[in-house]
């Protein structure tokens, strides 16, 4: 293998994490824990993973990566294929205008900036649902759900970070 | 593909709207061509299966490892509660033995044609809904297994769910808690009408009982066999009068501790048998 082709390769690689770890993101949600009451209310990893990648690393995560994703979501948790789709590409596209104001700042600014943007997803996650059965749905689930979210941002976006650091420190 | 900066951003924002259309141009198109979306699902379920059931495995055997801990732990208070419960059940089935008989008995005087025996799948649920508005569950057999749509699926407390798509090698399975799942049910005591009708939470509501009924919290519901997805009998849970007056029903399965469960076809078993014909068509017989 000539050394330019293993570079490419690598590269290749590197740049294919932040999708893998999305769809690695994606079952990790769906798969049982056995844990009374978490189910519902589980935190949205994807929702932090596009919202974290989007902010530092837009070129790796396109819509069209983010698209499939939420769909992969929606068809292996059994949700209404399209919602999370929907929410993730608009959650991407926020977080990628707004880069910017989070890149370099402390790491209290990304995670208010997240909190009101799973906050908002949330709310879009709940009128839709509620759209797509015509029928007034409880939203407490959803809020305890983005509240886990939230709460858990800072530990998903360690591991992010130190990731990142890993893959593209020398880049 | 190099592009220019302008044309660039306009094949992104062209992009963006594109694919919300599409979200939203595939929810739709699940509401009219419910089958055509259906089966896509399944087959990427079916993709995915695989990888599910292995990553599904730490967790099981974690909380059996829990599990197991607990066990040790009051294993001296078990075995009194087990002793006892042997003794009662022993009286039990003594009661049931003279009870077969006397059936036997009757049904013969009666020429009555008892209902076949059904078939079961044992599988393992390799996902439950993250979704925050999803009850569903994912088991590890499909078509392949004789699983098909319609089958019920109980745990050993009672009714779970029932299967609502098949794969080649995995089923979805809708539980009873979630917001479209519709059961004819009884009440045992009172043989009080109702539907259960799943609402997200961890109760399901009673819903269309009869104006006079006369129910109470605790009472036993079970499956009535009306529609005849299900058949007549099958424990789900007991009844809870929630504040507003609605009547609601706590289910004996823990859906949180679902990890095996069993599917049964009923659905060839129609409720109205016609004497001479089989009851169950042939293609069930391949089942395993």
């Amino acid at each position: 293998m000539t050394p330019t082709l293993s570079h490419r390769l690598d590269a290749v690689a590197r740049n294919v994490v932040p999708a893998a770890l999305g769809v690695f993101f994606v079952l990790i949600s769906s798969i049982p824990f056995y844990i009374p009451g978490f189910g519902p209310v589980a935190p949205n990893f994807v929702l932090m993973a596009v919202f974290f990648w989007a902010v530092h690393r837009i070129d790796l995560f396109t819509s069209v990566t983010v698209f499939f994703i939420g769909l992969l979501l929606d068809i292996l948790v059994g949700a209404p294929p399209g919602i999370n789709a929907a929410v993730l590409v608009l959650v991407r596209a926020i977080a990628a205008s707004q880069g910017k104001v989070f890149r370099g700042k402390s790491f209290l600014v990304l995670w208010w900036g997240f909190g009101l943007v799973a906050l908002a997803s949330g709310l879009v996650i709940w009128i839709l649902t509620a759209i797509y059965h015509l029928t007034l749905i409880n939203p407490l689930p959803i809020i305890f759900q983005m509240t886990m979210t939230i709460a858990a941002f800072p530990f998903l976006a360690w591991i992010f970070a130190r990731t990142h650091q890993k893959l593209f420190q020398h880049v | 593909m190099r592009l220019a900066a302008p044309a660039k951003v306009l094949l992104q924002r062209f992009a963006f709207l594109f694919l919300i259309l599409a979200a939203f141009g595939i929810m739709l198109l699940s509401k009219s061509e419910t089958i055509v979306v259906e089966k896509v699902s399944t087959v990427v379920v079916d993709v995915f299966a695989p990888i599910m059931d292995v990553l599904s495995r730490p967790a099981a055997a974690a909380n059996d490892a829990v599990k197991t801990v607990r066990g040790l732990a009051d294993l001296r208070d078990e075995n009194i509660r087990l002793a006892r419960e042997n003794e009662r059940l022993l009286v039990w089935q003594e009661a049931a033995r003279r009870l077969a008989s006397q059936n036997q008995a009757l049904q013969s005087l009666l020429d009555f044609k008892p209902s076949p025996n059904s078939q079961s799948i044992a599988t393992r649920v390799i996902a439950d809904s993250g979704g925050a508005f999803v009850r569903s569950i994912v088991v590890n057999a499909g078509d392949r297994d004789g699983v098909r749509k319609g089958q019920a699926a109980v745990s050993g407390a009672g009714l779970a769910g029932r299967v609502t798509t098949a794969g080649y090698r995995s089923a979805r399975i809708l539980l009873i808690t979630d917001i479209n799942s519709r059961v004819p049910v009884l009440i045992e005591s009172s043989r009080d009408r109702a539907i259960l009708s799943g609402d997200n939470s961890g109760m399901p509501r009673l819903t269309f009982l009869p104006a006079n009924a006369s129910i109470k919290a605790g009472d036993r519901v079970i499956t009535s066999g009306h529609g005849g997805v299900f058949p007549p009998g099958l424990q789900i849970g007991q009844v809870v009068p929630s504040g507003d007056g609605i009547m609601r029903v706590k289910p004996n399965v823990s859906f949180d501790q679902l990890e095996f469960v069993r599917l049964v076809d009923f659905a060839a078993v129609s409720p109205i048998v016609p004497q001479g014909e089989p009851a169950v068509p042939p293609k069930n017989a391949a089942s395993r």
